[in-house]
């Protein structure tokens, strides 16, 4: 196991879910909870003849910045794709319910200091969605993890984090939408339909699902963070989210309200005009988009460097 | 088609246990695994309990843990491991890391 | 579809009118507000009476095509779609906003979807956040008080399925019987992905409904309050579940509905029994530990 310092100098991509879990809060603070030794392995997969985690391929816990209790659900892309089953989408229903709570308790022992304890939970994505093998009890996990997220709204922030190499799609695609705030490193994507689902259903000629770079501006992080479905874009290390992080914990709520896509009808409205938009224009590339929102040179912004990116980008407007 | 669990025991000379109660490290990735290693008193054995999609590999198995167990001098702990196709060499690459992550002291 | 010579695939509209109160369906009209009669067509929002209360319902038009977003037919949700039903769901909020919980009035939703829109334009605007926006105002309606009532009378497939079904209080189906499906994806294409050979498939589907395909499997994990057997029964049984739920929400017991309350009866109709257990250990671990950071 690396030390936490070498933790927040070394990649996000690369990071596994546990180190992720660790990085993301402050230092020596991460508790895992329903950790590797309980062997809450997945009860579907042994007669299908599928390898079995520990953890069932998320890791959950609970650790601290400042004195924001931090509730993490971190997801592993190398196990089953970071697909979501019984148990762990359990695991990441629990978790959510675990802060929801935990905001009462804070609030009921420290009435005065809420702000400053306020707890938030941060999901670092990485899974193309409902795990087939257990399709059904993932599935319906899904549905758990949008309610319990209308649990805490307004109370305490949930915050989604995407940077790995599965990126985040299916049914976690709008799951992550869903979220308060989204932070994004350059190689994270998102999306609801795989690149080859989108093939399939369009055509090569359509959409090329082995042409990375389409792929890329499509579901990437650039393109999201100019369409503002992605609020911090950070360089990819450990430490760079740890930061996002610790800026989100001290924001106020009606601040974070403010920076959702989706959960109002204010925030429907807004992105009814951009389907309209959409609809008119109908992009062939997201470089249409990006053109039309002020970037004069659209297929230079792939080559950027992130810092590059970040100081010559121009966005879509919130209205 | 159902997962295989293979059992198995191993005594070595001077054997050792680890250093911390329990320690866990890897992912149960394609061609990879993960282990779990914990303090057992099981007078100086080692016990190991492995589950893999992988039919017929016995033989190996019981190789590899016991020339780690050995080279290793490895007594007093339960080691359990969920492989996914890892091979041989993979295998006795991660035993030996988890070891030393069993045996680390926590770094700053 | 001779073998299903009665289903109700493809007819969400027929379906409005065999369920609500005879000629009383006004669609694109909730409480004074009136939705562009172009926008979102393969969904269909409105006002109807049931048993003479105003009741908003939301279904597919698996008839219609949509030409600005042409992945949108058979009863595809699309970009349009979702925000059409989001909206529709925001709208009867506001009609009750005054009224009291026992008031507030029912949203039926009559479900036949086989997906989102799988496009490119769909992509580069984010059809992940129109299906999630609708999935939040049902969930946020839902937790106000609207009783919220399902009925699958077609297709309810994957992710399609949670946008349009997934987040109401009580789900009911119409039985195998009428053709109806719900699954994330057929055994033939698990079994493909996964590389699982499907004859054993077949055979492990038959006792464990986490993978099968199928109304009865989701019935047994929770995910179906309900099956339904015969069409003319459609509207007495969603009359009564919306009952049961005012009943419910009147008494507090929120957690017996919607997506959690489907969990329960999963565990206690044996098909969803480990989640639970998983939880309850966590908030055991959470609890030893829980001081440390509450008081920080």
């Amino acid at each position: 196991m690396k030390s936490y310092k070498e933790l927040q100098n070394a990649s996000f991509y690369d990071a596994n879910a546990r180190e992720r879990a660790i990085a993301m809060v402050d230092k020596g603070t991460f508790t895992e909870l329903l950790g590797p030794l309980d062997r809450f392995t997945s009860p579907h997969l042994p007669v299908l003849g599928t390898a079995v985690e520990f953890d069932d391929g998320t890791v959950t816990g609970v650790g601290l910045i400042g004195k924001h209790p931090v509730f993490v659900v971190s997801m592993e892309g190398k196990f089953i794709g970071g697909a979501i089953g019984e148990i762990n989408g359990g695991k990441m229903v629990g978790t959510i319910r675990l802060a929801e709570k935990t905001a009462a308790a804070i609030k009921k022992a420290h009435p005065d200091e809420y702000a400053e304890r306020r707890p938030m939970v941060v999901i670092s994505f990485e899974t193309g969605g409902v795990r087939l093998h257990e399709a059904n009890a993932g599935l319906l996990a899904h549905a758990e993890v949008m309610d319990a997220f209308q649990d805490c709204r307004k109370k305490l922030p949930v915050i989604a984090v995407v940077g790995s190499k599965v990126g985040c799609f299916g049914g976690m695609g709008f799951v992550a939408a869903a979220t308060d705030i989204i932070i994004m490193n350059e190689e994270g994507r998102i999306g609801l339909t795989g690149p080859e689902v989108i093939e399939q259903e369009m055509g090569k000629e359509e959409f090329d699902a082995s042409n990375k770079a389409l792929v890329y501006r499509t579901t990437g992080a650039k393109h999201k963070y100019i369409m503002q479905d992605c609020n911090y874009l950070v360089e990819d290390n450990c430490g760079a989210f740890h930061e996002a992080l610790k800026e989100v914990a001290g924001l106020p709520m009606d601040k974070i309200e403010g920076m959702r896509r989706i959960g109002s009808p204010a925030a429907v409205a807004e992105q009814m005009k951009l389907v309209k938009l959409i609809g008119d224009m109908q992009p062939k590339d997201s470089m249409d988009m990006w053109k039309h929102y002020g970037n004069e040179d659209p297929a230079a912004l792939p080559e950027m460097t992130t810092a590059e990116f970040l100081k010559v980008v121009k966005r879509r407007p919130r209205n | 088609m159902a997962l295989q669990v293979l059992n198995f025991k191993f005594k070595t000379e001077a054997p050792k246990t680890i250093a911390k109660k329990w320690s866990h490290l890897g992912v149960t990735g394609s061609g990879d695994l993960e282990v779990l290693m914990e303090q057992k008193e099981l007078g100086g054995a080692v016990t190991a309990k492995v589950v893999t999609p992988v039919k017929g590999f016995d033989a190996v198995w019981e190789k590899m843990l016991g020339k780690f167990v050995n080279d290793c001098h490895v007594g007093d702990v339960s080691i359990e491991i969920n492989d996914d196709n890892a091979t041989p060499i993979v295998v006795y690459m991660r035993l030996r890391q988890a070891l030393a992550e069993a045996n680390a002291k926590e770094a700053e | 579809m001779d073998e299903f010579d009665n289903t109700m695939i493809g007819r969400g509209r027929d379906a409005i009118e065999m369920i609500v109160d005879p000629g009383t369906f006004q669609e694109n009209l909730i409480e004074g507000y009136s939705f562009d009669a172009e926008y979102g067509p393969g969904a269909v929002v409105g006002t109807a009476k049931m048993d003479g209360q105003d009741t908003t319902i939301i279904a597919n038009d698996a008839q219609a095509f949509n030409e600005r977003f042409p992945v949108v037919f058979g009863g595809v949700i699309g970009l349009e779609e979702g925000y059409k039903m989001a909206t529709a769901v925001y709208r009867t909020m506001k009609a009750d906003e005054a009224k009291p919980m026992s008031k507030k009035r029912p949203i039926v939703l009559i479900v036949d979807t086989p997906g989102n829109g799988p496009g490119k334009l769909e992509e580069i605007c984010g059809m992940n956040k129109s299906t999630g926006a609708y999935q939040l105002a049902l969930a946020e309606a839902r937790k106000l008080g609207h009783p919220i009532v399902a009925c699958v009378i077609g297709r309810a497939i994957s992710g399609a399925f949670l946008c349009h079904g997934l987040q109401a209080d009580h789900i009911l189906a119409l039985s195998k019987d009428f053709g109806t499906m719900i699954h994330v994806m057929p055994l033939t294409s698990i079994a493909r992905i996964t590389k699982m050979d499907i004859e054993r498939l077949e055979e492990l589907s038959t006792s464990n409904p986490v993978f099968a395909a199928g109304v009865d499997f989701f019935y047994k994990l929770g995910g179906v309050q309900e099956i339904i057997n015969k069409l003319e029964d459609m509207r007495p049984v969603i009359l009564k579940h919306i009952q049961e739920v005012y009943a419910l929400k009147a008494a507090g017991k929120f957690e017996e509905l919607g997506p959690w309350g489907r969990g329960l009866l999963g565990d206690k109709r044996g098909g969803r029994t480990h989640r639970l257990k998983a939880m309850a250990k966590m908030n055991e671990e959470f609890d030893a530990v829980a001081d440390k950071y509450i008081n920080a």
